[in-house]
């Protein structure tokens, strides 16, 4: 089986970012989880890696609402860098206002949808998502 | 045989044979009626056969007694007979004509017209009075029944208040009803002037429509609601109904218009759009307002499920008390957000919160000597320019509420490499108080957050202590007091935001 080996947590609350960055590890077996508090500082790592091209992630799970850089507007900038590899991407949300839901469809570099607690179920389908993810 | 000799022959006839006056008396006349004027008991009276029957009796069924005719007849009619037989005895030139009611067998009324002749006797005593009977009931019903015709057609034209109206092709009014005159203030001096210039401006090319389709269809009614002046300087909404009327050569002559007052409808037809508007409004502001609920309730929730199970899962002490210290931090935030979401329901829920009048700048002084220190420790500049007798009406906690807020921002939001000037000043506009709070400071990327500004748990700046709740319940505040807010910003420039206080509301 697949298994991450960098994700990034981009979340500004930061008890569900240690919470999250936890259940990655144990359950998802991720090997190396950074975090970062808004989609500002995440998009800065993910660009100054590919320039001295140093680890990418294949997987990020994102946020909504953030301030500074929201989860759509990383999302807009993320699908401008052209990155040699593929990377999963998952919304972890605790929005469930059905034109987040709609938007999310439209943009392809989003893999699932997911609303918070990260539980059993959401972790089970985040696996096997992350399974085809890349294909 | 001449005229003359054909009249002189008909009156011989007339002296030698009774069958002319028979003929008269039963095919002609309903009934005679031949009275002994002196003897008052007028038991030698006498009616003819042709009498009952037109009382529906044939002449074996006439009912007994004396004088049984009278019983038939109506007694204030009798009486009139009396005073008319009288008169005629006084006054030989007097008329006698009267109406005489008289009961049918089936119990109905028949109207006999009794026209009477005196008769004397060779000393020239009036003895005998023969009175001619005709049956005009149903004249007299025809008579009462085009009488409650146009009574009826009167009490509705009178009662309904409809604008009667005729113009020439060329639209000069040629005709107007009463009515139409009184309720707009007119005199006969607007016949032959356009009546199209008496509606109002906007409406003209409403009307103008309408009449050509009147030459294009005429003789069908074309609707249309114009609006007019009315005498008391008041707009009125009339419908009308619009009609060309043909001349003999087919073409369209005058157009008749048939309108009346439909004012209160349309008044209250645009209070009801305009409710739906606020209900529509109101109705996407607590659906977001659900989903902003569930959201921030949510994401505290989901990190409670979370931390319970880790802390069951926990594999040492350590970890079990890092658990436990998020766990509280955790519940401490929920608690937070829900004082804050409680904050905010009491501003949608209080939408009719009693408003009193305030004088602004005495309301912006108590704000910046709460807000002293700061002001004083960042080294701030504050331009106030509000007249000190400027009053608006508001809800007082939410002004003061707005104020802090908004001037709290400008002064946490400045720009450390210049000195700051927050300037205050106000303004009207129709309807509208306008308050203007301007800064120089750090600014807002519109273009990124225009849409979120005012959303909740939206920060723009990297700063620890921004909740994210300002502006948006300043926003709420303003929006349940029929007001609203704007905001112009540039990075590294400033920003404005324009608070407009509803005066009408």
């Amino acid at each position: 089986m697949k298994t991450p080996k960098l994700a990034y947590v981009v979340e500004d609350d930061p008890i569900t970012s240690s919470i999250t960055k936890l259940i990655l590890r144990k359950s998802l077996a991720c090997e190396k989880v950074q975090t970062y508090a808004n989609g500002q500082r995440a998009f800065d790592h993910l660009s100054a890696a590919l320039h001295n091209g140093t680890d990418l992630p294949d997987l990020i799970v994102l946020d909504l609402n953030m301030p500074l850089m929201d989860g759509w507007e990383f999302l807009d900038a993320f699908s401008c860098l052209h990155l040699p590899t593929s990377v999963c991407v998952f919304i972890l949300t605790s929005s469930i206002h059905p034109d987040d839901i709609m938007k999310a469809a439209h943009y392809k570099e989003v893999h699932g949808y997911f609303s918070k607690p990260l539980d059993d179920h959401n972790v089970e389908r985040m696996q096997r998502l992350f399974q085809t993810c890349g294909e | 045989m001449n005229q003359g000799s054909a009249e002189a022959e008909l009156y011989q006839h007339l002296m030698t044979n009774t069958v002319i006056f028979d003929f008269l008396q039963t095919q002609v006349l309903d009934g005679l009626w031949y009275q002994d004027v002196q003897a008052p008991t007028h038991e030698h009276d006498w009616v003819s056969p042709t009498f009952w029957r037109t009382l529906g009796y044939e002449p074996d069924q006439v009912p007994a007694g004396p004088t049984p005719w009278r019983a038939t007849m109506h007694p204030a009619d009798l009486a009139l007979a009396q005073l008319h037989l009288e008169a005629c005895l006084q006054d030989p030139q007097h008329v006698y004509d009267h109406l005489l009611r008289c009961t049918h067998r089936d119990g109905s009324v028949v109207w006999l017209r009794g026209q009477g002749l005196l008769l004397h006797n060779e000393q020239g005593t009036p003895t005998r009075l023969l009175v001619a009977l005709r049956n005009i009931t149903k004249e007299k019903h025809a008579e009462a029944y085009a009488e409650e015709i146009a009574n009826h057609y009167g009490l509705i034209l009178s009662n309904q208040s409809v604008y009667i109206v005729k113009t020439d092709t060329r639209g000069d009014y040629t005709y107007a009803n009463d009515i139409f005159y009184e309720r707009f203030g007119y005199g006969q001096d607007i016949i032959g002037t356009s009546s199209l210039l008496s509606i109002i401006e906007e409406d003209r090319q409403k009307c103008l429509a309408m009449v050509m389709r009147c030459f294009e269809e005429p003789e069908v009614g074309h609707q249309v609601i114009l609006r007019k002046l009315s005498s008391d300087n008041t707009v009125k909404s009339n419908h009308w109904e619009l009609k060309g009327t043909l001349n003999e050569q087919g073409q369209v002559e005058e157009i008749l218009c048939v309108g009346y007052d439909v004012t209160l409808l349309v008044e209250n037809l645009q209070k009801s759009q305009h409710l739906l508007d606020v209900t529509s409004q109101q109705n996407i502001r607590l659906q977001n307002f659900a989903y902003i609920i569930s959201h921030n309730i949510r994401s505290h929730s989901a990190n409670l499920t979370s931390l319970v199970q880790l802390l069951t899962e926990a594999e040492d002490e350590e970890q079990h008390a890092m658990f436990l210290q998020m766990l509280q931090t955790s519940t401490q935030k929920l608690a937070e957000t829900i004082v804050n979401l409680s904050d905010i329901v009491a501003v949608n829920s209080n939408v009719n919160k009693p408003k009193e009048r305030r004088f602004l700048k005495a309301e912006i002084d108590r704000t910046l000597e709460a807000l002293s220190v700061l002001i004083h420790q960042h080294k701030i500049t504050m331009d106030v320019q509000v007249p000190a007798d400027l009053a608006i009406t508001v809800v007082p906690a939410y002004l003061d509420s707005i104020l802090l807020n908004l001037i709290s921002n400008a002064v946490k939001y400045r720009a450390p490499q210049r000195p700051a000037v927050i300037r205050l000043r106000t303004y009207q506009e129709p309807s509208f108080t306008v308050l203007e709070v301007q800064d120089n400071g750090l600014g807002i990327d519109m273009v990124k957050n225009r849409a979120k500004l005012f959303g909740m748990y939206k920060t723009f700046h990297d700063n620890e202590d921004a909740r994210g709740v300002g502006l948006f319940i300043t926003k709420n505040q303003i929006e349940a007091m029929q007001g609203s807010i704007t905001v112009e910003s540039e990075v590294g420039v400033g920003s404005t935001f324009k608070v407009y206080f509803n005066e009408n509301a």
